[in-house]
């Protein structure tokens, strides 16, 4: 074999002759991409992508395929080569149907891999699915519990009966993580619930995430320790960096300990969770408020980096008559204030409590999960009487209808279509709301009907407590230095989380739209957390969104499936659950867990992770729906022993067909079909397939995949 | 007397079958032969007697005739050939096409009396293979597959391959819509077909020829079995050719028709009964061909030029032409043209030549608009560039390309856009499905033509076809997928203005995109229902004896109206 020598990129490079030039080029450490190529087959160049130029030579040379000549000058990586590229990948994402991610996971605020540990609990595999949960998402156990999941809303099982229920399942696996298993699954010494049975890492299950990269020797303060504040500081400090969290309360967990009641959220769960955050080191001060106990130009003198993430404390007032009355709350203050007081083991008739609502008519304004939980509470605390006033109708409530439901059985009553006119008070103190009769008009911006008043139609209830839930805002006294919204929320880049200064970054319901779902919070922090990671290390902060394939699906897709009504929450008895705040909801036991995951359709495609084509694509900056042309919608088949095909997914690259027949010598797989319509299958009953599996091992995209044995 | 009747397949389906079962009637009875097609197609049947042309000759025809050969009264006279049509033949320069029209194919004597394989037998017996690539190379043929490749190389790179065993292939798969050369030449002169094969494998150094010729020519397959059946009775094939030792014999291998087994690195793959799908070169056929053996791809139309040129020598050969371009190219003429048919004209021509000389201008009357040479992969060729000469580099050079001698002429009713549009729908339906650039760009393209063509095309459309066009040729794999974007190409370069038209303004300037059309009726309307009666959307309203209006908003563009209109008062715009 003769030695040449020619240049590629301007690197003098020794090559063999005989050899192609992607060969050459991978010899000498420079890599050109393909998709349909391997050495392990023959020379066959059809995808295109593995282009290069060589000069003196007019057109584009597929590497895979011209041998490598001595004195060649190659250029792999020029304008032209990248534009060929790019439209190469274009046309064929331009028939390229599925979904690279399930919808459950884009609709997820936390990007959490929803498909991922659904997949791993049905498997019954919870080490490995509270791991894949904890790297996006340190709260499984508390946000199992208290989500408004969006992940449910886009789960496309709706389309066959009910969405999966991912929240259970996530919760599922969270409490698997950290609190004591029963008898069955421990031993008999394991039973009661020990803190030093715990692991290393504050868990349970065998966790990989606990584990903190070295030391960088930067420093992170962190204002607000909520979910989001406490996210942040998580995934800050397992890239090494020194965290410490300020939180003004006395306890850390911010609105999930304060705002969330007990019943549907256990402090000593929020606890737990807190525990593996505080056991990879991070720092964390209670009772230290912004602009009180330190500033803000203190912490960027003394941190390298300051998150800051207050979240949104202060209730909207109602802007009528009577409101400054004694009796008159905020919802949030009020559930701030008994939320000490409500540990499940404390007595909530106990006079103690900041409002003892015990024998008295209470009014809650607002239809979110707050009034929600502001009615049950009240309910809890012995009230005579709840009454719900909203504007709208229930199916207007923005409350999850879980709630309404339970809120009704517990005995709330829905005064809808109401709206407070006055608060009328006798000795300083309220005694009634004036209400105005409402019905809907026309729709509104939100597409939700107005409300409008019904002339001289009204009400007065008799009530002692007026408890105002229709918003939250942000107290941003200490924080003056920062840029704000006209929301007069905090200014904050929604992509690098950057402030108007230098070094200070802010997240979560204090920030630009104000306050929303905690899984947002949590996801805006982590992804925070990489952004003041970066910063840390000096690099620049863009963000580009990635490319993504995405199919739309109707219920036509799935008249196949067989319907699989979801698993049935079990929640305790009203008339029982009522009298205490012990948690209302004892979650899924193992059975229904895995039963439960099994259900998932498994939209995402399984080969993201691995896939080229979404990898190139991502790399060229591909914009294939320019095209909009004919795209394939071929039904997914079950055609070759253990593989699962989709012929929509396929890009006729050949690798399976090539090396069925060249290496493994059984020719199971054939091209039928001409043009555009082309299609690889396998011929008659795939008599001669041998279950090598390397058709699925070769497919550079998820057209091919080896089924998984459970 | 010798009577002839014009047996090609263009004959065969303008009635010559009856013809010729008419006159065998006649006194001389089966003494009238058949020929192949002399070209001139648009006057088939063509019957001769002792070189008088009748044409036209339907069954009456046939019957005056009959009547003149047995000496009876006849009106024979009104079917003699126009001297017109006698000079479109006369003025034609015939090498590859001498013996077509003239010699009975399916008789080797009528060969041999015309000096055939005496070509041959001067190679085997008196030329060193060297010798015989050197006369080649004198004749400067180039492939007249389409390409113009020098065909001495091809030979050459064959005969220096290292190997016992090689093969000696004529691509006989003629698929441009439109194309009929190398058909007309199988069955009107299969033994020059034959003969240059002959001569190529005793250059190369070949014991064994293969004809790939598609299923759809089954007429052609017929004959050139015979030729090769009496070809070996008279020695020409077989062990021992000439009693020099030198031995050869082919077969034929009938293609499924698929466009793309013309491409020479996927006709070995159909060859070999693989899928027809092309692979990149190198290694070229004459390296690694069919069985991976050296091979020899020559298109009919070059092997059937090589017995001339053997004969004639090459400097004869080379004469003809222009410095580029050397001897003759034989064109088949169709679309708006009125003297449709094959025509043999040396190098050099203009086109303008070759559509108002053999060709006769165009149909109708109406105005020359352009004309597309080398099929599915050449491009349009604008009428202000008529003048441009028929040469390998001058027709290049305006985006189109020699081809294998397809030339569809178009006409102002021609829809440029359209055109585009028919010729991708082509190759994609052609395409193998095994590149990224020609299963899915092609494709998008031709989408995008679809949409221009149906009144939705979208600003940006043009630079995306463009775009996609210049990717598709800087990048594909095979000819088919490099040239397609060819006719889109050049009718952009050309006829921007229709592109724009369709897309900006809506409006198909030729009148033909349906969907772009708007139908008005005017006051020449009598009210006689009719267009009413046929339009299938009832959109047409009107009383009776009284003119009728058209509701554009429930036309649907089928022109139905316009058509059965007696009285011209559905105006098209």
């Amino acid at each position: 074999m003769g030695e040449i020598k020619l240049t590629i990129n301007g690197i003098e490079c020794a090559g063999t002759a005989g050899q192609t030039i992607l060969e050459t080029a991978r010899a000498n450490g420079i890599d050109i991409p393909t998709l349909c190529h391997d050495e392990r087959a023959e020379i066959y160049g059809s995808c295109g992508i593995c282009v290069v130029e060589a000069e003196g030579n007019p057109r584009l040379l597929r590497a895979c395929s011209i041998m490598a000549a001595d004195g060649m000058v190659i250029h792999t990586d020029t304008e032209r080569v990248r534009k060929s590229r790019q439209t190469m990948l274009e046309l064929l994402l331009s028939d390229h149907t599925g979904d690279c991610v399930a919808p459950c996971v884009l609709h997820c605020p936390g990007e959490t891999d929803c498909q991922g540990y659904v997949k791993l609990t049905a498997e019954g595999k919870y080490n490995e699915a509270y791991n894949l949960i904890m790297e996006k998402l340190p709260f499984p156990a508390s946000i199992g519990r208290v989500c408004p999941h969006p992940c449910e809303e886009a789960c496309r099982r709706e389309l066959v009966e009910e969405p999966v229920s991912i929240m259970e399942l996530k919760r599922y696996v969270g409490d698997k993580a950290i609190l004591p298993q029963p008898p069955a699954a421990t031993a008999p010494s394991e039973r009661e619930p020990k803190a030093l049975l715990l692991e290393e890492g504050g868990t349970r299950l065998a966790y990989a995430g606990r584990k903190c990269r070295e030391e960088s020797g930067k420093s992170v303060a962190i204002v607000g320790g909520g979910p989001g504040g406490l996210t942040a500081a998580y995934f800050l400090r397992l890239k090494g960096h020194a965290v410490t969290v300020y939180d003004a309360m006395p306890q850390m967990g911010g609105m999930l300990r304060y705002g969330i009641p007990e019943y549907r959220l256990p402090k000593e769960i929020l606890q737990k969770e807190i525990d593996v955050i505080a056991k990879t080191g991070v720092e964390m001060r209670n009772n230290v408020k912004i602009g009180r106990n330190i500033t803000l130009s203190n912490l960027k003198k003394d941190y390298d980096a300051v998150i800051v993430a207050v979240g949104a404390w202060t209730s909207v007032g109602l802007g009528c008559p009577g409101e400054e009355l004694d009796g008159v709350v905020g919802g949030i203050d009020f559930l701030r204030g008994v939320s000490p007081q409500t540990m499940s083991g404390s007595d909530n008739r106990n006079e103690d409590v900041l409002y003892p609502l015990s024998g008295q008519k209470v009014a809650v304004v607002g239809g979110g999960n707050t009034a929600m939980d502001a009615c049950r509470t009240a309910v809890r605390l012995g009230a005579d009487a709840v009454y719900n006033i909203y504007r709208r109708t229930k199916n207007e409530m923005p409350a999850e209808e879980i709630e309404i439901t339970e809120a009704e059985e517990e005995g709330v009553v829905f005064k809808n279509l109401t709206n407070p006119i006055e608060i009328i008070g006798k000795d300083g103190k309220v005694c009634a709301v004036r209400l105005q009769i409402m019905e809907l008009g026309q729709p509104d911006a939100s597409g939700r009907r107005r409300p409008v008043a019904v002339q001289g139609k009204e009400e007065t209830l008799d009530v002692e407590s007026v408890l105002v839930a229709i918003g939250q805002k942000t107290d941003v006294s200490g924080l003056e230095e920062l840029e704000l919204t006209r929301w007069k929320t905090l200014a904050a880049d929604e992509h690098t989380f950057r402030t108007n200064l230098e070094g200070v970054f802010a997240v979560g319901d204090a920030t630009n739209n104000g306050a929303g779902i905690a899984i947002s919070a949590i996801g805006e922090a982590r992804r925070a957390a990489g952004m003041v990671d970066r910063y840390l290390n000096g690099e620049t902060l863009e963000y580009k969104a990635p490319y993504l394939v995405k199919t739309e699906k109707t219920a036509k897709d799935f008249e196949d499936r067989k319907k699989e009504l979801r698993v049935k929450v079990r929640c305790r008895p009203a008339g029982e659950r009522i009298k205490d705040f012990k948690e209302i909801n004892p979650g899924l036991t193992e059975e229904e867990a895995r039963k439960e995951a099994s259900r998932c359709l498994e939209c995402g495609c399984l080969d993201y992770f691995e896939c080229k084509l979404i990898k190139y694509a991502n790399q060229y900056d591909v914009q294939p729906e320019k095209y909009g042309g004919k795209m394939h919608r071929r039904a997914v088949e079950d055609d070759i022993p253990g593989v699962v095909r989709t012929p929509d997914k396929c890009i006729l690259c050949g690798l399976c067909v090539r090396l069925c027949e060249e290496e493994v010598g059984a020719g199971v797989l054939g091209f039928v079909g001409r043009g555009f319509d082309t299609v690889v299958m396998p011929a008659g009953d795939c008599i001669e397939c041998v279950n090598c599996g390397k058709c699925a091992e070769v497919c550079p995209t998820g057209a091919l995949i080896g089924k998984v044995t459970v | 007397m010798k009577v002839t009747v014009g047996m090609g397949s263009c004959g065969v389906a303008a009635g010559a079958g009856e013809s010729l079962e008419m006159l065998k009637r006649s006194v001389i009875g089966s003494n009238v032969t058949l020929v192949g097609c002399n070209g001139l197609c648009y006057l088939e049947p063509i019957v001769e007697i002792d070189g008088k042309a009748f044409v036209k000759v339907n069954e009456k025809a046939a019957g005056e005739i009959v009547k003149l050969i047995n000496g009876e009264p006849n009106d024979a006279g009104q079917y003699a050939i126009k001297q017109d049509d006698l000079n479109n033949i006369n003025g034609q320069t015939r090498v590859a096409l001498a013996n077509c029209g003239v010699i009975n194919p399916e008789n080797i004597e009528e060969y041999t009396a015309r000096a055939g394989y005496t070509a041959a037998k001067k190679c085997v017996t008196g030329l060193t293979p060297e010798q015989v690539i050197e006369e080649v190379k004198t004749s400067g043929i180039g492939g007249r597959g389409g390409a113009g490749f020098p065909t001495w190389f091809k030979w050459n790179a064959a005969r220096s391959s290292p190997g016992e065993k090689k093969y000696v292939i004529c691509n006989a798969d003629e698929g441009d819509p439109g194309a009929f050369m190398d058909r007309a030449v199988i069955e009107g002169d299969p033994h020059a077909v034959i003969e240059g094969m002959l001569i190529a494998a005793y250059a190369i150094g070949s014991d064994e020829g293969i004809v790939y010729v598609r299923a759809e020519y089954p007429l052609a397959i017929t004959r050139l079995e015979i030729a090769m059946k009496q070809a070996r009775e008279k020695g020409f094939l077989g062990q021992n050719i000439f009693g020099s030792g030198f031995s050869f014999d082919m077969r034929i291998k009938a293609g499924a028709g698929a466009f793309v087994c013309g491409e020479e690195t996927a006709l070995i793959a159909s060859l070999e009964g693989e899928r027809g799908m092309p692979r990149l070169k190198p290694p070229f056929p004459a390296q690694k061909g069919y069985q991976k053996k050296p091979s020899n791809i020559n298109n009919v139309e070059t092997y059937a030029n090589i017995p001339w040129i053997i004969r004639n020598g090459g400097a004869a050969f080379s004469a003809m032409g222009t410095e580029n371009s050397k001897g003759t190219k034989v064109f088949a003429l169709t679309g708006k043209i009125k003297n449709g048919g094959l025509v043999e004209i040396p190098m050099g021509q203009s086109i303008r030549d070759v559509v108002f000389g053999p060709g006769g201008g165009i149909k109708d009357g109406k105005a020359f608009k352009a004309v597309q040479m080398g099929g599915p992969s050449g491009g349009c060729i604008p009428a202000e560039l008529a003048d441009t000469l028929i040469d390998y580099k001058t027709l290049a050079a305006t985006g189109a390309i020699m081809g294998s001698g397809g030339m569809v002429v178009m006409d102002e009713t021609t829809c440029m856009v359209d055109t585009a549009r028919y010729f991708l729908d082509f190759t994609c339906k052609e395409s193998c499905g095994k590149c990224t650039h020609c299963r899915v760009g092609n494709r998008r393209m031709l989408e995008i033509l679809e949409r221009i063509c149906g009144g939705e095309g979208r600003e940006g459309d043009i630079e995306l076809l463009s775009e996609l066009a210049e990717q598709i040729q800087s990048g594909s794999l095979c000819q088919l997928g490099m040239t397609a974007p060819n006719p889109v190409l050049t009718t952009i370069r050309y006829f921007r203005n229709e592109y724009e038209d369709h897309i900006n303004h809506k409006k198909c300037t030729a009148r033909h995109c349906k969907p772009l059309l708007t139908y008005n009726i005017n006051e020449q309307c009598t009210g006689c229902t009719l267009c009413a009666k046929k339009c299938p959307a009832a959109a047409i309203t009107g009383e009776v004896k009284k003119p009728h209006v058209i509701n554009m908003e429930a036309c649907v563009q089928c022109g139905k109206c316009a058509e059965v209109c007696r009285f011209g008062a559905v105006e098209v715009d």
